[in-house]
């Protein structure tokens, strides 16, 4: 015996209950209010379809809300709590809505909407409060989501009779078999139907699907049919609210299956009555499974409305278990259900409900064109059965109508999909049309629409059912229609005056039934939602306990704070500690590729705008890189290492798409060159050593006198091997170092140890900015920023003459060279900092003319100074503008200048 | 979420995919500028079947073209493209 | 529980190995001075000594001594150091088939996916290399700066591995 607690009190449950099974096994047959008039409802079905018994299952984080009471097994301590109630269940001060039912009728949004604001304003503050469903928990979700891939031969979904049949023929035939139920049993219509023999055969047969290999998942739901036969199922591994006993609670699958055979079954429909909504009007086949498979009784004197021969079986279960039945009102016509032993009365449609203290206490229906009615506890209705379709028509299928079941079933599919059983082959019914007051006559129990809804919608001119969908609210929330869409559908077809397939049908969407958010995010849900990218040096950084800087993927040290420094006052420390001494940082994350081959100065030459070929050995250059169109897309350096060998670097956040680029232009374009263009960005960890006294660390590291500016040689430090570049991004004699990542730790402390002999400090990303704006060096993504020719960027006087690169073409183009364009400027204040981000205008009030792309101070003289870009700047040098950044409410005077603060001659490179 | 079968591992998992162009945009290198522009900027995008250029970046980064029905999805043919490789 | 444990291998000398040209008599004179052939596209071939490892059309991974290499290429290709960029993370353990398909897109536990296979794929948006050494044995080889986080989503997903 299990105890849980619905609304406070402590119930107990049998094994093997759902909650709404535990809560009619309690007696308890009012379990929510109605989604937009405050109706009492209960427990209409035994399954996913349930529209009425959402409850919040959980607590904290774990809370899961409207869960369908009908859709979770009780455990040891679940705790359930009705929803959309205030200031409780019984007494329920939003029922006076459904007094003004009226107010609510369909569209009511919409007309509202388009009515006065201040009209929406009022109803806004109401509806708020009453409308809705539970509320989403405000604590993070404690547990975990997986997410597994699984491949098969074939997919079966539903393990019914039919499904379980096809899942041994394929898995004894040797295939790779998965067959998923989401109920948490086998079958569950056998029991449900209760066939002596039964038992027995599911027991046998899952045993043999598994000793064949096959795979069986319960509690697992093919929620969503994708392209190529990919299917998702969402596994329940512990049940709504549960503590799961391996951390995960759910398990979202991936399957790619040669072949899917959907054996889904259908769904009971009910009638369109008045108060057909009352609790104690339950679906047939529903109180059937009560009775035989939880062993619940939830009426002693019953009422069956049917219009087909199934509701019969639920007239014995229940005879079978001491109820009294009442009558069957078969809307057929004699001698239906003439031979069954009950109380039948043929062309009987129900009319209506009476209830008290939300229970039933009698029905009343039309019976031969005269009005009877029967004093009973429990209605069980069936109107038919609708094919469960969802998954075919996700997988791009087509329907056919067929006309004696009064439903769609499952035609065509350009996937590898079959339906089988009950979904291919539903029951056949007897048509019926509703009677009676249509204001009273729910179709949709979700979302509270009735038929006069319908009606109103139809006589306000929407005309396709998407339309009355929406109008509607229809067909919407947890069941997403499972029990509505065929009564609304044949209700517009009438009002048509069309045939039920001519009316239309509205898309099946993904996913079948609700799935929890956490379950899509998968073991993201607990982070940022991707890994970030550490660096190879990265303990090293973290003892100095640094400012992290997010660049990308990547997490790279902005500053090394020490004895309480703000981060300006370190960046500023250590942007000093360079231009005057020795500084050193890690570039570990710039793009790198090794390029190999007799033509691998050819290949450079198309991905590089610069020449290449001229390069000696031990020679590199500052380069560029041009898209197709003619704008600048990546910059870096290019080495040439050996003969036939090069590295070419390029920027950090460019990385991932430059090498797209190669690979693109190596094997699409010119798959006849004699290269190999290797991607070694993280072979290879960097460090940068800069400023004055650098040359004389790199000697002590080295043993040997470095190379001269943009030269290269290999060397050795702390006995491993690596390749000092010569090349400054700081606009100090500053060098490269190349090392084997798994390796570059010792090289790193013997660096760091010989820096600070010197006197000098670690840098971070922060400094590095301040030391190239001050230089006037562009970085990709702030003055590279798409848009820029190499014309704009003064960059024109290295373009390779002889062409032949990508982007030549495109770069040919008048517009791309004729006045009017922004162009790269250095700016400095006046008066004020200059914002960065800031647009540059010539007075207040002006259009802007260009804007600020990085702002700093010059790091010795002080004074605020950036980079910017500015129409027709390189003609404007001298002119005076306002840089204004309204968002920041900061503006500054600024003079145009050329885009050097430091050392323009480039002395300081010189030995 | 598709299945494309590449040349050179069989079938896999669109993720391990990046769609890059179609063929018809592809600008070769010795392309005179007006042609050059006009694959770059004037695409066909037809309601139906298309060359397309993909690669197997998270796989065997090999490049590849598909002729794929933009509607249905049907891939009814993946052709290497690259140098010439051993079996 | 599922038996499986992961565990990193020490940083070891990886290369690549491309051929651009000539590839059938490169391919000759490699199994020649060898004694085993360059392995065919999802395969690995060689010894504990020297052993390549295809993922790529004109690509092989090469796990140990390369001194040889230069001279078999000539000039119809070229050997690039990479290793410091790749950590190895092995899988032991008959679990190692289910670890593989969380967060993943490929079958790994095809029977099709044997010793001496290899595949390159994407498990939790991290792309991985997969060499199959034996039935209770796969080497994922994984980019260094993505290696700590996918080791910590696989050190979580074995923890809840059931059967």
């Amino acid at each position: 015996m299990t105890t849980f607690r619905f609304d406070g009190t402590t119930y107990t449950a049998q094994a093997g209950d759902t909650l709404a099974a535990a809560l009619l096994r309690n007696g308890i047959g009012l379990v929510g209010r109605s989604f937009k008039y405050h109706r009492p409802r209960g427990i209409m079905t035994a399954g996913v379809e349930e529209p009425n018994a959402l409850v919040t299952v959980g607590e904290g984080g774990r809370a899961e809300p409207n869960t369908r009471a009908t859709d979770v097994f009780v455990y040891e301590g679940l705790v359930a709590k009705s929803q959309n109630r205030w200031p409780n269940l019984s007494f329920d001060v939003g029922a006076v809505l459904g007094l003004a039912a009226p107010a609510l009728s369909a569209g009511f949004y919409y007309k509202t909407f388009f009515g006065s604001a201040k009209k929406w304003m009022f109803y806004e503050y109401f509806i708020r409060k009453a409308a809705g469903l539970g509320n989403a928990p405000t604590l993070a979700d404690p547990d975990r989501f997986s997410q597994r891939a699984a491949f098969c031969d074939v997919l079966v979904v539903g393990a019914g009779p039919a499904g379980m049949q096809a899942a041994l023929d394929a898995a004894e035939s040797g295939k790779r078999v998965i067959l998923v139920e989401q109920d948490n049993i086998l079958a569950p219509s056998l029991l449900r139907d209760r066939q002596e023999q039964d038992a027995d055969w599911i027991n046998a047969t899952a045993e043999r699907i598994r000793a064949a290999g096959g795979v069986i998942l319960t509690r697992t739901t093919a929620s969503g049919y994708w392209e190529h036969d990919l299917v998702t199922l969402t596994q329940r591994i512990s049940e709504p609210g549960q503590i799961p006993a391996q951390g995960v609670a759910q398990r979202l699958w991936h399957v790619r299956a040669g072949q899917v055979i959907l054996a889904t079954g259908s769904i009971e429909r009910p009638m369109a009555f008045a108060h057909n909504d009352r609790p104690g009007v339950m679906l047939s086949q529903a109180v059937r499974t009560y009775v035989h498979r939880f062993g619940v009784v939830p009426g002693k004197r019953v009422v069956i409305a049917t219009n087909n021969d199934d509701a019969y079986k639920s007239a014995q279960a229940l005879k079978d278990a001491g109820a009294h039945i009442v009558a069957i009102l078969d809307a057929r016509p004699a001698p239906a259900g003439a031979n069954s032993g009950h109380r039948v009365y043929n062309d009987a449609v129900p009319l209506s409900t009476k209830g008290a203290r939300h229970c039933l206490k009698s029905v009343s229906a039309l019976v031969d064109g005269k009005a009877m009615d029967w004093d009973a506890d429990l209605l069980a209705v069936s109107g038919g059965f609708t094919p469960v379709v969802h998954l075919h028509m996700q997988a791009g299928g087509t329907l056919d109508w067929n006309e004696d079941a009064q439903a769609f079933i499952p035609a065509s599919s350009r996937q590898n999909v079959t339906t089988i059983g009950g979904a291919a082959e539903p029951q056949a019914i007897f048509q019926m049309v509703p009677v009676s007051s249509p204001k009273k006559s729910f179709i949709d129990f979700q979302n509270d629409v009735t038929l006069a809804d319908v009606d109103l919608a139809w006589a306000e001119g929407y005309r396709s059912v998407e339309h009355l969908k929406r109008y509607t609210t229809l067909g919407m929330a947890t069941d997403q229609g499972k029990l509505s869409n065929m009564a609304a559908l044949g209700r517009l077809a009438e009002k048509q005056g069309v045939a039920i397939p001519e009316a239309g049908l509205t898309t099946f969407r993904p996913p079948y039934t609700p799935v929890t958010m956490g379950l899509i995010a998968g073991a993201s849900a607990k982070d940022a939602g991707a890994h970030v990218r550490r660096l190879a040096l990265y303990d090293l950084h973290a003892a100095k306990n640094p400012i992290w800087q997010p660049l990308g993927y990547w997490f790279r040290p902005r500053a090394y704070p020490t004895g309480g420094e703000t981060l300006a006052q370190a960046a500023l420390r250590e942007a000093k500690a360079v231009r005057n001494n020795v500084g050193m940082t890690d570039v570990s994350t710039l793009a790198k590729f090794e390029v190999s081959g007799p033509d691998a100065a050819a290949f450079l030459e198309i991905i590089c705008a610069t020449t290449v070929n001229k390069l000696a050995v031990g020679r590199g250059r500052y380069t560029f890189m041009l898209r197709e169109d003619g704008f600048v897309f990546d910059d870096g350096t290019v080495w040439r290492l050996d003969k036939n060998r090069y590295l070419l670097t390029s920027s950090t956040g460019g990385a991932d798409r430059m090498a797209t680029h190669i690979s693109y232009v190596r094997q699409f374009l010119c798959p006849h060159l004699r290269v190999s263009a290797v991607n070694v960005q993280e072979h290879y960890a960097g460090i940068a050593v800069a400023g004055p006294q650098a040359k004389a660390v790199l000697a002590t590291l080295i043993g040997e006198e470095p190379p001269r500016h943009m030269s290269t040689v290999p060397a050795a430090i702390a006995g491993v091997p690596v390749i000092i570049l010569a090349a400054s991004y700081s606009g100090e004699r500053a060098f490269e170092i190349y090392v084997d990542a798994s390796q570059a730790e010792a090289v790193w402390a013997a660096c760091e140890a010989q820096v600070n002999e010197a006197g000098g400090a670690l840098y971070g990303l922060e400094a590095m900015e301040f030391l190239r704006i001050e230089k006037g060096h562009l970085v990709v993504g702030g003055e590279v920023d798409g848009r820029m020719t190499p014309h704009d960027l003064a960059l024109d006087k290295m373009l390779n003459k002889a062409g032949g690169y990508i982007g030549a073409s495109g770069l040919a183009r008048p517009a791309l060279s004729e006045a009017g364009r922004r162009q790269l400027v250095g700016l400095e204040a006046i008066a004020g900092d200059i914002p960065e981000g800031a647009m540059l205008i010539p007075s207040e009030g002006a259009s802007p003319q260009g804007h600020v792309s990085a702002a700093a101070f010059r790091i010795i003289a002080g004074g605020s100074v950036a980079l910017g870009q500015l129409t027709d700047g390189f003609s404007r040098h001298g002119e005076i503008l306002i840089a204004s950044s309204p968002t920041r409410g900061q503006q500054a005077r600024v003079r145009v200048v050329a885009p050097h603060f430091y050392d323009a001659a480039g002395e300081r490179y010189r030995d | 979420m598709m299945r494309i079968p590449c040349p050179h591992c069989g079938p896999r998992a669109q993720s391990e995919f990046i769609y890059e162009r179609t063929v018809d945009s592809v600008v070769p290198l010795d392309a005179p500028s007006q042609e050059a522009m006009t694959k770059l900027f004037t695409r066909n995008n037809p309601r139906g079947v298309d060359e397309e250029i993909w690669r197997h970046t998270y796989g065997c980064r090999a490049w590849m073209v598909l002729t794929r029905h933009r509607v249905t999805n049907e891939i009814s043919e993946c052709r290497a493209i690259g140098p010439e490789a051993l079996p | 529980m599922t038996e499986l444990t992961i565990s990193t291998l020490p940083a070891a000398p990886l290369h690549v190995l491309e051929i651009w040209s000539n590839a059938a008599s490169v391919a000759k004179r490699f199994k020649a001075a060898m004694g085993f052939a360059l392995p065919a596209t999802g395969r690995s071939g060689g010894n504990d000594a020297l052993r390549l490892i295809r993922f790529e059309p004109t690509v092989w991974l090469v796990e140990g001594d390369t001194s040889a290499l230069s001279g078999i290429l000539s000039d119809g290709g070229a050997v690039t150091a990479i290793g410091g960029g790749i950590v190895r993370l092995r899988l032991s353990g008959r679990g190692w088939r289910t670890l593989l398909m969380e967060g993943g897109v490929f079958d790994a536990e095809s029977p099709t996916f044997a010793a001496g296979c290899s595949a390159a794929t994407i498990i939790d948006h991290v792309n991985v290399r997969l060499h199959v050494v034996d039935e209770t044995t796969c080497v994922a080889y994984v980019p260094l700066s993505f290696s700590q986080g996918l080791l910590h989503f696989w050190e979580q997903a074995a923890e809840s591995l059931v059967g």
